[in-house]
C-alpha cells in the first residue's frame, strides 16, 4: 500500500534526484579527491616488479597488458586478497550462492517439481538475486525486550565465524590464507563458536521458541563435537600433522585417507551434517515443533546473513572433508602449461595451481551435493535419538577407526616411512 | 509500582486467569498456534518440563463460522455450497451425509446410477483429502519430499473431479436427490489410468516414507492410544482403526451402494503414531480397488438425480445419517419442522471427536513428538470449528 | 438408500403386518437382493458387516410410491455375528434394545421413535445419568458420537441430545441411540454426562456456549469455539438472529 505525497510532481522528484547527484559530485570533488591524494602522498606504496606502484603507474598499467599482469599478481598474493577474495570469503560466498541455487533445483528435481523458473531467462538463475533484494528491502524487527547489542551482533558474528573457517582451508598448494601448524585444531575451535552464537542470539531474542532452539543447538554441539574431532583425529594419526596442507601432502604421497578410514569419513560426514543443522539434524530450527528454532525472531537481512553464514559453513565443512579424506587438491594436471603453444611471454597462469583448484572445487562440490541429498529423503530426527546417536554410536565408530589408524601406523604401512608412502 | 500479586488480584476481579510462571520455574508455558507452523488454524497451550509435555489444553475456534446457524436460514439445497466450506478438500463427503439426511427427511429416492456416481466422487475426494493430509504429515516431520509428492499426485484426482464436477476443490456435487450432473465421456478410462498410475506411486511412498528408518523411529511407539482408551474417548476414523477397532461406516452401515462393494476394513492394532499414519495409506490403497469396482458395476445409463420440487420439504421429523469421510464418521443430525429450511443442523465431525485424544496423548510425551502425534490424529481444524 | 429403479420388485404380499416398518422392509429386501445378485459381494473384512439397512423415516412421502410388503427376504450374502439379522424382523433388534431399556426403567424412559438402526428415547434430567450408566454398562453403548442441543422457544425448552454408539459390541456397530432430555430455557441446567462418557467433554462445552446450557459437574463450562470476548446471547438459540437476515 504505497501512498504518494499530496503534491507529488514527477518533475520535482527527478529534480531532487539530480540535486542529490550534484551535491555528491561536489562533495567528492572538494573532499574525496584531496583525501585520496593526501593518502597516496603519505602511504608507503608497494614495489611491483622493479618499480614502485604510483598512481601514474597504476593508471598506465591498466592499458598495457604486459604491465597489468605483475600488478594483478602482486594483488592476488596479498593477505587481504586471500582473506577477502580467493581462498577466503568471496570464493566461499560464491560457493554458497551456487549451493543455494543448486540445492533448490536439485531438490526440485527430486520432488518432481521445477524449482525456481521465472527470475532470469535460464531456469531462474536470478532467483537468488531476487531473494537477496527482497531480504535487503525488508524491515528488520527487533523484539521488545531484546538484548539489542547481542541481537545485532550475532548475525554478523555468525558470518564472520563461518568466514574464519574458510581462511584455514588450503585450496591449492600455497593457496591458503592462514597456513598455521595447528590448522585442524583451529578449525574445531572456530566451529565451537557456532552454538554459542546460536545460544546468545536465542537468549537475546527474549522469546521462548528461540530459547528452546538455542538449547537444542547446544545439546547437539556437545553430542556431535566429540565424534567430529575423534574422526578427524585418526587422519591426524596417519598424517602426523595438524597442518591441513601437510595432511593433503601426506595423502598425495600415499593415498586418499577415505580408503583407509571409511568409518571415520562416515562419522565425519554425519557429524558435519549435525554441525550444519541440516535435515535430518535440523532440530534447532525444527519448524513444526519450535516455529523456526533460534531463527524465529530473525527478519530481513538478519535472516539473510545467518543463511549466508550457514551456507559458507556448508562449504567450509565440505572442503574440510575433502582436505581430510579426499586428498584435497590431489589429481592429475589437466590444464596445459601454456594457453597457446610456443608462448614465451609472461606466464598468465600456473597449470598446476589451476588444476589443483579445479579438482578441489569439483570434489568440494560433489561433497556439498552429498550433504544436500539427505534433505530430500529423510525426515527430521528426534532429539533423544540424536543424542543417543552422537554419544553412543558415533563415538564408538570413531574409536574403531582410530584403532585401525594406529594399527596402520604401528604396522609400518602408513605414516613416516611406511610401505605405502611414496 | 504495582507488584505481580496486585496484578493477579486485579485480574481475578476481572474474571481472568493468570498463571504465574515463576511459581514453578521448571515449567515453560508455550502457546502452539495459531501462528505456529505446526498447528494450522488451531491453538493449544502446552507446558513443558524440559523436553516433556506436562499439560495440554486445546483451544479451537479460530475458524468458527457458525455453519450450523447458517443452515437454519437457507433451504436444504442452498445449504450445500456453504456446508462444504469446513473441509473443502473433502467436500463431497461432507455434503454426502447431509444429502442422505435430507433425503431421509424429504423422502427422496436416489437413482441407482446417481448413487454410483456419488460413491465414485466421494472415494476420489477422500483420496484428495488423504493425500493432502499425508503431505502435511510429511512436512510436519521435516520430510519435504513427502510434502511435494502427495501434493503433486493430488492433481490426479483433482483433475478427475474437475472433469466430473466442474470445480477443483469445492464441488457442490452431492445434492439431495442425487448428483448435479452425469459423468463426462471417457471418464472411466481416464479414471482407471490415473488410479493405475497412483497405485504405482503408492509403492514409492512406502519406500521413501513408511520404510524410512528415521520415520519409523519418530513414529513407532509414540503416542500409543490403547483400544480401550480410544473407545472411551470416542475417536473415530483412522485413529480408531489404528487402535484395533475395525470400524468403518462404509462397512458397518453401508450407505447407497457400498453393500455391493467388496473391500476390507483396514486396521492395525498398535495404536501408535505409525499406525495412525499408515492406516490412511492402506485406506488409499483400498480405495483404489473400490473405485475400480464402482466403475465396473455402474449402470451404463439412467437418471443421476431424482426430480425435486422447488423447495423440498418433509413433515416434521429428524434424521441422523453418517458417512465415512477422510477423518472418520461424519454425521449430520438434521431436525426439520416441516418448512423448507432445516430447524437445526448439527454436524458431528470426526475432527471434533479426535481432538479429545490430543491432551490425552500429548501429556507425558516429548515435545519433539508433538507434530507427529497431533497430525496423526487426522484433525482438520476448520472442520472441527465448523 | 434403496435402489428402486433397478431392483427387482417383488409384489408378493408378506406376512409381516407391521405398518411402521413395511416400507423399510421393502427397501432392505431389495438392497439385499442386489447384494445377493452381485457375485463378488463376499466380504473379505474381519469385521462383521451389517447388511444394508438404511434408516428410513416411517412416514410415506409424496415422492415415494406406495409400499409393497415383501414376503421373505433373501438371505444376506454376508455372514455376520450380529443378532437379529433377519430382514423380515428388521426393527426387532432395535425393539429388543428398547424393551431392555424399558424393562429396567419403565415409565421413566419414553421412546420417541424406533427405526432401523436408530432409536431415540427421552428421559428426565434427573434420570439421565442413571440411564446413561445403564446404557454404557449393560447395553454396551460405550461412546457418544455427538452431543447437541436444539432450542424450542415455543415450548420454552431446550432439548439436549446425545447420539450414543458402540465400538465394542459388533452387533451394535451400526446402531445409534439418541438419548435426549429437555430443560427450561430460562435457567438451562443439566447434569453433565462427562463421568459416564468421557467423549462428551468438548461436545458439552460446545453446547454450553452455543445454547447456554450449564452442565453441572462438567469441569469447564467455558468458551470453546466462540471468541473470548463474545458478549451476546448463545448463538444457536432461536432468538439470536444473524445480522442482516
Amino acid at each position: 500500500m504505497s501512498t504518494y505525497p499530496e503534491k507529488f510532481r514527477f518533475g520535482e522528484f527527478v529534480g531532487s534526484i539530480v540535486w542529490l547527484v550534484f551535491i555528491i559530485l561536489i562533495l567528492v570533488t572538494l573532499i574525496g579527491l584531496p583525501l585520496i591524494f593526501v593518502v597516496l602522498f603519505y602511504a608507503p606504496l608497494p614495489p611491483v616488479g622493479d618499480q614502485v606502484l604510483t598512481p601514474y603507474l597504476f593508471l598506465s598499467m591498466t592499458v598495457d597488458p604486459t604491465r597489468t599482469l605483475p600488478i594483478i599478481k602482486y594483488f592476488i598474493h596479498t593477505d587481504l586478497f586471500r582473506i577477502a577474495a580467493f581462498p577466503g570469503f568471496s570464493y566461499a560466498a560464491l560457493f554458497a550462492a551456487v549451493t543455494i541455487f543448486v540445492e533448490r533445483k536439485f531438490l526440485a528435481k527430486m520432488q518432481l517439481r521445477v524449482g525456481p523458473l521465472y527470475a532470469g531467462k535460464i531456469e531462474g538463475i536470478f532467483q537468488l538475486l531476487a531473494d537477496g533484494l527482497k531480504l535487503v528491502s525488508k524491515e528488520i524487527i527487533v523484539p521488545s525486550g531484546a538484548d539489542k547489542p547481542i541481537f545485532w551482533a550475532a548475525p554478523i558474528a555468525f558470518v564472520a565465524t563461518a568466514a574464519a573457517v574458510t581462511t584455514l582451508i588450503p585450496v591449492a598448494p600455497g593457496w591458503v590464507a592462514a597456513n598455521i601448524n595447528v590448522g585442524l585444531l583451529a578449525v574445531f575451535a572456530i566451529l565451537g563458536f557456532f552454538p554459542l552464537i546460536a545460544l546468545l542470539f536465542s537468549w537475546a531474542s527474549n522469546s521462548k521458541y528461540p530459547f528452546i532452539g538455542g538449547l537444542r543447538a547446544l545439546h547437539q554441539m556437545i553430542a556431535f563435537e566429540i565424534p567430529f574431532i575423534l574422526s578427524a583425529l585418526s587422519v591426524v594419526i596417519l598424517a602426523g600433522s595438524l597442518n591441513l596442507t601437510e595432511i593433503v601432502n601426506s595423502q598425495i604421497s600415499s593415498n586418499w585417507y577415505i580408503l583407509f578410514l571409511p568409518i571415520s569419513a562416515f562419522v565425519f560426514y554425519i557429524s558435519s551434517l549435525a554441525e550444519l543443522e541440516r535435515i535430518p539434524f535440523d532440530l534447532p530450527e525444527a519448524e513444526s515443533e519450535i516455529v523456526a528454532g533460534w531463527l524465529t525472531e530473525t527478519s530481513g537481512m538478519i535472516y539473510g546473513l545467518i543463511q549466508l553464514g550457514s551456507y559458507i559453513k556448508t562449504y567450509a565443512l565440505a572442503a574440510l572433508f575433502v582436505v581430510l579424506f579426499l586428498g584435497g587438491w590431489a589429481g592429475p594436471v589437466i590444464f596445459p602449461a601454456e594457453l597457446t603453444p610456443g608462448y614465451t611471454g609472461v606466464r598468465i597462469y600456473n597449470a598446476i595451481t589451476a588444476s589443483a583448484i579445479f579438482w578441489f572445487t569439483i570434489k568440494t562440490f560433489g561433497m556439498i551435493m552429498l550433504m544436500l541429498l539427505p534433505r530430500g529423503i529423510n525426515p527430521r530426527i528426534r532429539i533423544d535419538i540424536l543424542l543417543h546417536t552422537g554419544w553412543y554410536k558415533l563415538i564408538v565408530l570413531a574409536f574403531i577407526n582410530m584403532f585401525v589408524a594406529l594399527a596402520l601406523v604401528y604396522g609400518g604401512i602408513l605414516g613416516p616411512g611406511g610401505l605405502l608412502v611414496r | 509500582m504495582t507488584t505481580i500479586e496486585d496484578k493477579i488480584e486485579e485480574s481475578k476481579k476481572l474474571g481472568m486467569q493468570i498463571v504465574k510462571e515463576s511459581e514453578d520455574d521448571r515449567l515453560m508455558t508455550l502457546s502452539v498456534g495459531p501462528q505456529h507452523p505446526g498447528s494450522g488454524h488451531f491453538r493449544f497451550v502446552i507446558k513443558v518440563d524440559g523436553d516433556y509435555i506436562v499439560y495440554c489444553d486445546p483451544d479451537p475456534g479460530y475458524v468458527h463460522r457458525g455453519d450450523e446457524k447458517m443452515c437454519e436460514y437457507r433451504n436444504v439445497i442452498q445449504n450445500i455450497p456453504h456446508l462444504e466450506r469446513p473441509v473443502i478438500h473433502d467436500s463431497n463427503n461432507i455434503t454426502y451425509s447431509y444429502s442422505l439426511a435430507v433425503e431421509e427427511l424429504v423422502g427422496i429416492e436416489v437413482p441407482r446410477r446417481g448413487q454410483f456416481i456419488r460413491a465414485i466422487a466421494s472415494e476420489l475426494n477422500r483420496q484428495v483429502y488423504t493425500l493432502y493430509w499425508l503431505a502435511i504429515y510429511g512436512i510436519f516431520l521435516g520430510h519435504s519430499t513427502m510434502f511435494m509428492w502427495p501434493a503433486g499426485d493430488r492433481e490426479l484426482f483433482i483433475d478427475l473431479l474437475e472433469a466430473l464436477t466442474g470445480a477443483r476443490v469445492t464441488h457442490a456435487f452431492n445434492i439431495p436427490g442425487g448428483v448435479r450432473n452425469d459423468i463426462p465421456e471417457g471418464f472411466k478410462d481416464r479414471c482407471l489410468r490415473n488410479v493405475g498410475y497412483f497405485e504405482k506411486r503408492l509403492k514409492e511412498y512406502e519406500d521413501i516414507f513408511y520404510n524410512n528408518p528415521l520415520f519409523r523411529q519418530r513414529t513407532e511407539g509414540v503416542g500409543i492410544l490403547q483400544k480401550e482408551d480410544a473407545i472411551k474417548l470416542g475417536v473415530t476414523g483412522s485413529v480408531l482403526r489404528a487402535s484395533g477397532v475395525p470400524y468403518d461406516i462404509r462397512k458397518v452401515e453401508p450407505y447407497d451402494v457400498y453393500n455391493e462393494i467388496d473391500f476390507n476394513v483396514q486396521y492395525m492394532r498398535t495404536g501408535d503414531s505409525f499406525a495412525r499414519s499408515y492406516v490412511p495409506f492402506l485406506d488409499m490403497k483400498e480405495s483404489c480397488h473400490i473405485i475400480r469396482q464402482l466403475l465396473d458395476k455402474m449402470p451404463k445409463s439412467g437418471e443421476v438425480r431424482a426430480k425435486l420440487q422447488p423447495n423440498p420439504k418433509g413433515p416434521p421429523n429428524e434424521a441422523y445419517r453418517r458417512v465415512e469421510s477422510g477423518r472418520g464418521a461424519l454425521g449430520y443430525y438434521v431436525v426439520s419442522d416441516g418448512t423448507p429450511k432445516p430447524y437445526r443442523v448439527k454436524i458431528s465431525v470426526g475432527s471434533f471427536r479426535n481432538i479429545l485424544a490430543l491432551p490425552f496423548l500429548l501429556v507425558g510425551s516429548r515435545m519433539a513428538d508433538m507434530p507427529s502425534i497431533y497430525w496423526s490424529l487426522n484433525y482438520w481444524p476448520v472442520e472441527a470449528d465448523r | 438408500m434403496s435402489h428402486k429403479e433397478d431392483a427387482p420388485v417383488s409384489d408378493i404380499p408378506s406376512g409381516n403386518k407391521d405398518p411402521s416398518t413395511s416400507d423399510q422392509n421393502k427397501v432392505k429386501k431389495m438392497s439385499q437382493s442386489d447384494n445377493s445378485s452381485s457375485a463378488s459381494s463376499v466380504t473379505r473384512t474381519s469385521s462383521s458387516s451389517a447388511p444394508s439397512r438404511a434408516p428410513k423415516p416411517p412416514q410415506t412421502s409424496p415422492l415415494q410410491p406406495p409400499a409393497t410388503q415383501p414376503s421373505t427376504a433373501p438371505k444376506p450374502a454376508t455372514v455376520s455375528s450380529m443378532p437379529a439379522k433377519k430382514e423380515s424382523e428388521a426393527p426387532a433388534f432395535e425393539k429388543g434394545l428398547v424393551s431392555q431399556i424399558l424393562s429396567r426403567f419403565g415409565d421413566r424412559v419414553r421412546v420417541a421413535y424406533i427405526r432401523p438402526l436408530r432409536i431415540k428415547i427421552y428421559v428426565d434430567p434427573a434420570d439421565i445419568i442413571e440411564v446413561a450408566t445403564f446404557l454404557r454398562d449393560t447395553m454396551g453403548f460405550d461412546h457418544a458420537e455427538s452431543a447437541s442441543g436444539t432450542d424450542y422457544p415455543k415450548d420454552n425448552q431446550i432439548e439436549v441430545i446425545y447420539h450414543l454408539s458402540s465400538n465394542t459390541r459388533e452387533g451394535l456397530y451400526s446402531q445409534v441411540l439418541a438419548l435426549s432430555t429437555r430443560t427450561g430455557r430460562d435457567d438451562a441446567r443439566l447434569p453433565s454426562l462427562i463421568n459416564v462418557y468421557k467423549s462428551v467433554e468438548y461436545h458439552e462445552r460446545e453446547t454450553f456456549e452455543m445454547l447456554g446450557v450449564y452442565f453441572e459437574g462438567h469441569p469447564r463450562n467455558e468458551r470453546f469455539l466462540l471468541p473470548e470476548d463474545w458478549a451476546d446471547i448463545p448463538p444457536l438459540r432461536k432468538d439470536f438472529r444473524i445480522k442482516g437476515r
